[in-house]
């Protein structure tokens, strides 16, 4: 838990800092207004990584997932061929928003699941803010300029918590990503997801 | 954090800015004081220690806790805070915890659903930020022991092999059969079923099968075999009165005294398994655990099963496709508990108990109907259904693609059948007769007979009724309306083996020999290793004089089961017909060997040996 980790304390100020640096990004100012501060997010090593500078001018899809999410890793197939499918056009990130999540519990996760998508572990919920991304499992798509063109469910398989369907029947990640490498408007933008609240975590 | 993402605000201030700040800063030195500063003297209106706790302990640690289904344990202040958001919205839903049953019908055991006020509180503790509250409040949490809930088993069977559930897809039912578990017969108190990796299972039913006949749906021995819905065959009126199921969190059950289910030899135990992939490649490979008792069964509980699967033709895209039945009860009886089924378009249920004095009562009234949740209710009290009490079941079903557990899509027109993309229309019900069976006159076999009868009348082309109707008119005597009803049988399935065999033996009841050779052949030509119909034809053609061809069949069934003392004893008599002493002497010392109060062999060899 947060307040289980007082070693926070005095970063305190900066903390909050980079959240309004955050914030004013995710309302739409340009992109380029993250220069200069520390990378989002951290890779499994404990390194700063930001996806967006790491992929350069192309598509990105961050997937938020859970280590213990029964229905993010139900998707665990589906979003490991789908980043196949895409492979050199889009650039795929696992994104784990669970502080308590540690690197190694995250490679166990990887290999169980046969992902072989790279993982992110953001600790700090940087890319939850710039995705706006609220539950486990959640897509957010990425124009080449940066900019949030899609963020929601990756179908319509879940219609609730336990009510899946046998099957999708809508496929709103694989068109987004599909719209955005072609250039194209996103639509829908948004669509509900349905799995674990990345609120619950903090 | 979403509210800070305020509109936009070009002219940004500073003011605005440090705004911001101070908030956040304020938000996270809240988070931060929750560890670190006493609770505050005015204590929260909700807290978890005095509030949440004993929900979550009564309704949701049994099945989320390490090692059991839930796929979070739910028991400590911060398991739940972690997941205070989804709590609030599942139990808002009531899809959570997973009870079907509304408050309408009678009272069940282990009824886990939340009151309206239960559910509102849930909600308050988040509205005012999940606070802890004075944690000596806390109950105590529940314990919870690993293993085997009812202690060391008597017998413990592991599945053969294990099932490997595929990564991905849709829902997979797959059948285990445990072999031949006892080697006389025994009375089991309890089954303790585990079905293997408990967030896979969805929920899992046992079946006694007294003739074997799952084996031969495997491909080969020990393999399993898939299958949503089991069919097995009896080759005696022997009801299993017993529900035999298991589900998430649910604790096995111990049989009241005087209720002990009969495991003979040569009975299978088949394990029906509802199983869920998880996005990465399992294996499941069950265990049960059978407990044994010392006091034989005094008490005959009987499984009823009121259906209307012939109504069920369901037009692609229809919402509001009723379904129903009525059974009206020939003898007084108790009822224990209720096993509604149907597949995923079903959307509600409702039973009820309509008395002789035309008042009603909602035995089970189920809103929305969720298969992944289905369950047997047992009674928390036994209900009184007397003689002329009429069972009324209603179930509604949505072939459209708003049901969004619709397996097909777009919607295809359904019916009844065994496969998930089908429908069922069922409702079991586990009832005690209110008399004790005599050997005059046996309750269950009064109500089974007029149950088969029912199912006839709702559908002339039910097989089983037909075959069950037949099976009942022998066992009590009705030769010539039995051979009618197996007719009626074969009429559907023609050729099949076990009404061939069955049929065949009420023939050679009624002593019409040619007639009943003629079955039994058949019934060998459709399964050759068929035991019972070798052994009866060996019977029919001694009946019919020719003992040579006897002979022959009694030698065929010795070898399908060789620790059959019936059949030594037959081979014996056949060949004593034929001159042959010396042989027909080795197969009654055989006989008598394998079962010393066998009278044929007995008799047989005594006037063979008084022979000069």
């Amino acid at each position: 838990m947060f307040h289980a980790k007082p070693a926070r304390l005095p970063f305190s100020m900066l903390y909050c800092a980079l959240f309004v640096g955050v914030v004013l990004g995710a309302v739409g100012l340009p992109a380029n207004s993250r220069s200069g501060q520390p990378a989002p997010a951290e890779d499994l090593d404990g390194k700063p990584a930001d996806p967006f500078a790491l992929s350069g001018r192309r598509v990105i899809v961050l997937l938020f997932v859970r280590t213990d999410c029964p229905i993010s890793n139900r998707y665990a197939p589906l979003l490991q061929k789908l980043s196949e499918k895409f492979r050199g056009k889009a650039d795929f990130w696992l994104v784990y928003p669970d502080r308590e999540q540690t690197a190694s519990q995250i490679r166990a996760h990887l290999k169980d699941f046969h992902y072989s998508i790279p993982a992110l572990r953001d600790t700090r919920h940087a890319l939850v803010k710039r995705a706006q991304a609220t539950i486990t499992p959640e897509a957010a798509v990425f124009d080449p300029a940066g900019r949030p063109v899609y963020h929601g469910r990756i179908d319509n398989w879940y219609a609730d918590f336990g009510r899946s369907r046998p099957a999708p029947t809508t496929h709103e990640l694989d068109d987004a990503i599909s719209a955005a490498l072609g250039g194209k408007t996103v639509t829908p933008d948004h669509a509900n997801p349905i799995g674990c609240y990345i609120s619950d975590l903090k | 954090m979403k509210q800070t993402a305020a509109e936009p605000r070009p002219p940004l201030s500073s003011l605005a800015l440090i705004l911001a700040v101070v908030f956040l800063f304020v938000v996270a030195s809240a988070g931060l004081s929750q560890s670190s500063k006493p609770v505050p003297e005015k204590s929260p209106p909700v807290t978890f220690a005095r509030d949440i706790a004993p929900l979550v302990f009564r309704s949701c640690s049994s099945c989320h806790h390490a090692g059991e289904a839930g796929p979070f344990p739910l028991v400590t202040y911060g398991d739940v805070k972690s997941h205070a958001r989804q709590i609030a919205d599942v139990t808002r839903k009531r899809l959570m915890p997973p009870w079907l049953p509304s408050a309408e019908g009678l009272r069940f055991a282990e009824d886990t659903h939340l009151s309206e006020q239960d559910i509102a509180l849930f909600q308050k503790w988040v509205d005012v930020g999940m606070p802890e509250g004075n944690p000596s409040e806390t109950p105590p949490a529940p314990k919870f022991t690993s293993g085997w809930q009812l202690g060391k088993p008597d017998l413990v069977l592991h599945a053969e092999t294990p099932f490997t559930i595929p990564v991905s897809g849709s829902d997979v039912y797959w059948n285990f059969i445990f072999r031949s578990p006892v080697n006389s017969s025994r009375f089991v108190k309890a089954i303790e079923i585990h079905p293997g990796d408990k967030r896979l299972v969805h929920h899992a039913n046992l079946l006694v099968d007294r003739t074997q006949s799952a084996r031969r749906q495997e491909k080969s021995p020990g393999s399993g075999f898939a299958g949503m819905e089991l069919q097995l065959e009896s080759e005696s009126f022997d009801p299993d009165g017993h529900f035999l199921f298991w589900k998430p969190g649910s604790p096995p059950i111990v049989e009241p005294p005087g209720f002990a289910l009969r495991l003979d030899p040569d009975n299978d135990l088949v394990l029906n398994a509802h199983l869920q992939p998880s996005g990465k490649p399992e294996s499941v490979q069950p265990t049960i655990g059978i407990y044994f008792t010392d006091q034989s069964a005094t008490s005959f509980p009987v499984l009823l099963q009121i259906e209307n699967d012939r109504a069920l033709d369901i037009p692609a895209g229809e919402k509001n496709f009723i379904v129903s039945d009525e059974f009206t009860l020939p003898e007084s009886v108790h009822l224990l508990a209720l096993y509604p089924h149907a597949h995923y378009l079903c959307r509600e249920m409702r039973a009820l108990a309509r008395f002789p004095d035309r008042t009603e009562k909602t035995l089970i009234h189920i809103p929305r109907w969720d298969l992944n949740w289905q369950a047997v209710f047992r009674l928390a009290q036994p209900e009184s259904l007397p003689r002329g009490t009429t069972i009324v079941m209603r179930y509604r079903y949505d072939n459209s693609d708003d049901n969004v557990a619709n397996p097909n899509h777009p919607p295809q027109r359904v019916t009844a059948g065994n496969r998930a993309v089908d429908e069922m229309a069922h409702l079991w019900l586990q009832v005690l007769p209110e008399v004790q069976p005599t050997q005059e006159r046996d309750p269950r076999m009064v109500l089974q007979e007029r149950l088969a009868r029912h199912h006839i009348e709702n559908n002339p082309a039910d097989f089983e009724a037909h075959y069950n109707l037949a099976a009942m008119l022998q066992a009590r005597g009705a030769l010539e309306e039995s051979v009618q009803q197996y007719q009626a049988a074969l009429d559907l399935r023609p050729g099949d083996a076990t009404v061939e065999n069955a049929l065949g033996a009420a023939l050679l009841s009624l002593g019409k020999i040619p007639q009943a050779v003629k079955h039994l052949y058949a019934a060998i030509a459709a399964r050759p290793e068929y035991f019972d119909a070798r052994y009866n034809l060996g019977i029919a053609l001694a009946n019919a004089g020719e003992f040579a061809r006897a002979a022959q069949e009694f030698a065929e069934a010795t070898r399908l089961k060789p620790e059959d003392s019936g059949a030594e004893a037959n081979l014996g008599a056949a060949l004593a017909e034929l001159g042959e002493n010396q042989k027909a002497i080795a197969h009654f010392l055989r006989a008598l060997q394998l079962d010393p109060q066998n009278k044929l062999a007995r008799e047989n060899l005594d006037a063979l040996q008084k022979t000069p």
